[in-house]
């Protein structure tokens, strides 16, 4: 046994145990504190993650390799943009309770533990932790109705992906002998053994996972949940947990139930074409830009699972750089919405961001990078992740998925641009407050990631080729 | 006749009679605890106390079961026979049952279970039923009230009272009421569990709701809480359930800390008395002081009960098992597992 | 054969009793019945040897979970007659999902396997040499630590959860504050004063007893001062 391996995780645990403790003897307001504490824990975890050694720990259920690694980077960087977006917006809206980045805290170690896991009972065991932190976040404003609404309904449809998810693992354990990972993959090698209970158990799994990345068909929760919760946590919601599902999403698709990849190609093809073409088609009549963003994210995933349907390194590594652009670009766009204020009061219609081009120039420039970027157009980052995965899908002769992503991304251009439209060309409203130092400083830097990606894509790139190489042994 | 007792008949014949000669004497201890609290209580008031029935009021526990016994049980309209009914059996069944697993002396016990002590922990926890069923059937608000008060509390108690005696587990290394007596030949567990045995008595009180908590009953508050509605003999079994209660949980205070049938000393004047007399003894001095207690302190308010169950009893306990354990690690005296 | 007569009459009784769960009118009912199935169910763990797991379950199960249920069933006024309504409308589609269900786990069956050392596990159920509770705790503490820290955590979150979305706390609420109590004499709560006959006190000459939360905090609402008793 080597438990050394989770020394990040440890840390993190004993540091939110701690902050907790801090806050509640606290008894005041220890919200900014606490927050600027759980930034802390996380910077620490990442150091800890950098200086980490590869292997196996605690029998296999917990493994570190480079791209548990490359995830856990991604997520802390992710959780930590959270956490500052959500400083000024909990201590405006009344909910700046030492709870918050607390809870947001024990998700990413749900989360950190999910892409390190290495058998079925840690990965359900991460992906609970994980979810149940986000659903309470979720509803964190509990006073106002909405939030209220999406916590209950995140709560109730992820309860049910469990179930699937859990369903799924115990007929895979059963028909398999093993909840292990690397013995999974060792009992599938062998084809006698693949049997028709095994593969309903994979299909069980995957309508779990797609719950989690929210795919469709599994999306119907997504709208109401990204519009109803706070904002900070929406932009956590979009970013970290999707990176942490998805990476386990591949992870265990081409690890353990790799030697069936003929079984369920054909289901993540479709489930990928479905959610590029929703994401698309269903963000044009929205008003509200969280629930845009949310159809935007359906959209994402869907091309970040051709990488996956493409079921070699090159699809994977195409869907690490895809996650690593999307988070920052998704955080971005979040940034920008947090500073959508109009006298104190938050606003979140795509029609209350006109004459922001005049009004606030700046804000207006990210806004427009990130928009142009998620319309895939280069040479902004938006445009590699694309290219990266489509690539892959014609070297494995996808061409289908290849063609129907380039098409959507066409539609998806459109309301994109649109929303670049209303800021510099309608008639200006009234401007917004002045935005707090902490979302300039995440838009900025996001915004600086999203357009000069192009200049050094190489440390991301080797480090998804290196990721995907482990896989693929 | 050890012959006879090897037979498939026998077996049941012996099982029969060790059950007698466990519940005979409870039920005279029962019938006589009723009398000694009425006595001390009056020492603690200065009064006499029972003094008419046989000499000094010894005969009081008999003329009483021969009122209840000769009066009729009512049913109020409106509540639920089956349940009604059935509410006092088990608090009645349930004080008797938990005897089976107690050692009297060295291996004499009904049923030599390895985890007998989780067979306590669980029939005691199961005590609340009988308040609760039978605080609903009666269909009455102050029954009703009384049965919600000691669902809550006996819930609440119930988490302090397993962590105690998690941490006297550890010390022994086994979940056998025999082993955990035996564990206690060089010193007796209150000594080095000062603080847990303290925490256990007074959650015994709270887990028999015996005075100061004795809220389900509250008598001037919600005039006897859960069995306002109960008469004849379906109120005398809860009364007997209750002392056989205290009787169980005195004896669960003797095995877990006051070294069960074991004499204070291994010398000579105190190995003349046999175990079960010097247990017999223990547990008559923990009820002497179940009803001390009774005499001495007032009823606590609900909210205090909660706050000292939660706040005070919990993080204690945790906080001395998790102590226990480090100290038991650092020092190498961690019984082996597979003991 | 006592053991095979007492697993039938377990069994029995647990599938009984489960289904009187659903079927029961009165919802407290329901929770007698649930909790009769409980106890077959530690009484079918105890004939396979699983003595620890009878206890906890009775323990746990019985002990704290179910008495929070019959507490909440109790407190509800359930009207089940309407929530019956809705399983009328809904009999159809719940029906059909059951079926899908069914037919799926047939199919499951029909893949059915005995793996091979499966006899000799049953036959075994724990480690040669070690108790019950001795095996539970091996593969618990000791095989699956990372596994049972991390349900730690997720119980942890969930705590967090329900005190985060209930907790109010209320301003209004009389703190017991035991060191005050403690630290108060008699000298400042209790003044002996002489009383002529006839004459009485007059208001105002005499002190009485402060309340507690007056000296800590202003209350909200003035209590009322100088008041008769």
């Amino acid at each position: 046994m080597n438990g050394s391996l989770a020394t990040p995780e440890i840390v993190l645990a004993l540091c939110g145990m701690g902050i907790l403790l801090f806050g509640v003897l606290r008894r005041g307001d220890g919200g900014l504190i606490c927050s600027m504490l759980t930034i802390g824990a996380l910077l620490l975890a990442a150091v800890l993650v950098a200086g980490g050694a590869f292997g196996l720990a605690f029998e296999g259920q917990f493994l570190v390799d480079p791209m548990s690694v490359f995830s856990k980077f991604l997520i802390l960087a992710a959780a930590i943009l959270g956490v500052v977006l959500s400083l000024d917006y909990n201590a405006r809206e009344g909910i700046g309770r030492f709870e918050f980045p607390v809870l947001m805290l024990f998700a990413t170690l749900g989360m950190m533990v999910m892409v390190s896991a290495g058998n079925m009972m840690s990965l359900y065991l991460g992906i609970e932790l994980q979810s149940l932190s986000i659903y309470v976040l979720a509803a964190f404003a509990r006073d106002d109705v909405r939030s209220a609404e999406a916590g209950l309904k995140y709560f109730v449809l992820g309860a049910l992906a469990s179930g699937l998810l859990l369903y799924g693992i115990t007929l895979v354990y059963g028909f398999s002998g093993s909840m292990d990972f690397a013995a999974i993959r060792q009992a599938l090698s062998d084809p006698t053994r693949v049997s028709e209970g095994l593969i309903v158990g994979v299909v069980f799994v995957i309508a779990g996972f797609a719950f989690k990345v929210a795919a469709v068909p599994f999306h119907m929760w997504t709208p109401d949940v990204y519009e109803g919760a706070p904002s900070p946590v929406t932009a956590f919601l979009g970013t970290a947990p999707k990176v942490a599902a998805m990476v386990l999403f591949l992870r265990v698709m081409v690890g353990p139930f790799g030697h069936v990849l003929m079984q369920w190609q054909a289901l993540i093809e479709i489930v990928s074409v479905a959610s590029m073409i929703l994401g698309a088609l269903a963000a044009i009549g929205q008003s509200n830009i969280k629930r845009l963003m949310a159809y935007s994210s359906i959209g994402h995933m869907g091309y970040v699972l051709i990488g996956l349907a493409c079921g070699n390194a090159a699809g994977l590594r195409g869907a690490l750089v895809y996650l690593v652009v999307y988070v920052f670009m998704f955080l971005g766009t979040f940034a920008v919405i947090l500073a959508m204020r109009r006298r104190g009061q938050a606003v979140e219609t795509i029609a209350d961001l006109a004459g922001l081009g005049r009004n606030d120039p700046a804000l207006a420039m990210a806004m427009a990078v990130f928009m142009f970027s998620m319309a895939g157009i280069p040479p902004l980052s938006g445009f590699f992740g694309k290219l990266y995965v489509f690539l892959a899908a014609v070297q494995s002769g996808l061409w289908t998925l290849a063609i129907i992503g380039v098409l959507t991304s066409v539609v998806g251009a459109f309301y994109y641009l649109r929303i670049v439209k209303v800021m510099y060309f309608d008639a200006a409203r009234e401007a917004f407050d002045r935005r707090p130092a902490s979302l300039s400083v995440v838009a900025a830097a996001t915004g600086l990631f999203t357009t000069f990606f192009f200049i050094a894509p190489a440390p991301v790139l080797d480090a998804a080729q290196a990721a995907a190489r482990v896989l693929f042994g | 006749m050890s012959e006879f007792f090897a037979t498939p008949l026998g077996l049941v014949v012996l099982m029969v009679l060790e059950t007698l000669a466990i519940l005979v004497p409870l039920l005279l201890g029962v019938a006589y605890a009723t009398y000694a609290e009425r006595k001390i209580l009056a020492a603690i008031q200065l009064r006499k106390g029972p003094n008419v029935v046989g000499w000094w009021g010894l005969l009081q526990a008999f003329a009483d079961a021969g009122k209840m016994l000769m009066k009729e049980t009512i049913i109020p309209t409106g509540a639920n026979r089956v349940l009604f009914l059935l509410a006092p059996m088990i608090t009645f069944v349930l004080a008797m049952i938990a005897w089976a697993v107690i050692p009297v002396n060295d291996g004499w016990a009904v049923a030599k279970i390895n985890v007998g002590i989780l067979y306590l922990f669980a029939i005691s926890s199961l005590g609340v039923y009988g308040i609760i069923i039978a605080g609903w059937a009666s269909n009455s608000k102050y029954a009703f009230l009384g049965a919600m008060r000691s669902a809550a509390q006996m819930v609440s108690y119930e988490v302090s009272i397993g962590f105690v005696m998690v941490s006297v587990l550890l010390c022994v290394g086994s979940l056998n009421l025999n082993d955990i007596v035996l564990a206690q030949r060089h010193i007796w567990f209150f000594i080095p569990l000062f603080p847990m045995f303290v925490v256990f008595f007074i959650s015994g009180l709270a887990e028999t709701n015996r005075s100061p908590f004795d809220l389900p009953e509250g008598e001037s508050e919600i005039v006897a809480g859960f069995f306002v509605e109960y008469s004849a003999m379906a109120f005398a079994l809860f009364f007997l359930g209750e002392y056989a209660n205290m009787f169980l949980m005195s004896a669960m205070t003797s095995i877990l800390f006051l070294g069960g049938w074991l004499a204070p000393f291994g010398i000579a004047p105190f190995t003349w008395l046999p175990g079960p007399i010097w247990f017999i003894l223990k547990i008559l001095l923990c009820m002497f002081v179940f009803i001390w207690v009774r005499g001495t302190f007032p009823r606590y308010r609900y909210d205090q009960l909660m706050r000292l169950g939660w706040k005070v009893f919990l993080p204690l306990s945790l906080f001395w098992l998790v102590l226990t354990a480090g100290v038991l690690m650092a020092t190498g005296w961690l019984p082996g597992g597979a003991a | 054969m006592i053991m095979m007569i007492a697993f039938y009459i377990f069994a029995a009784i647990l599938l009984g009793s489960a289904a009187l769960v659903v079927s029961a009118r009165n919802p407290v009912h329901s929770v007698l019945f649930l909790i009769l199935a409980f106890f077959n169910a530690a009484g079918l763990f105890l004939l396979a040897g699983a003595e620890f797991l009878a206890m906890i379950l009775v323990i746990v199960y019985v002990g704290a979970v179910a008495v929070l249920f019959l507490f909440v069933v109790m407190m509800l006024d359930v009207n089940f007659a309407q929530l019956r309504e809705g399983f009328q409308r809904y009999a159809p589609i719940g029906a059909t999902v059951g079926l899908v269900l069914f037919a799926e786990l047939a199919m499951v069956l029909g893949g059915w396997r005995v793996a091979p050392g499966i006899t000799a596990l049953r036959a075994a159920p724990m480690p040669a040499g070690m108790q019950n509770t001795a095996a539970l705790g091996d593969l618990l503490y000791t095989h699956n630590i990372l596994l049972f820290q991390l349900a730690g955590l997720v119980l942890l979150v969930a705590m967090i959860g329900a005190i985060v979305l209930t907790h109010r706390d209320r301003r209004t609420s009389r703190r017991q504050v035991i060191a005050r109590q403690m630290a108060r004499s008699v000298a400042e709560t209790l003044e002996l004063v002489a009383a002529p006959l006839g004459a009485g006190v007059a208001p105002g000459e005499f002190r009485r007893p402060k309340p507690l939360e007056e000296a800590a905090a202003p209350h909200p609402v003035a209590p009322h001062q100088g008041e008769g008793h």
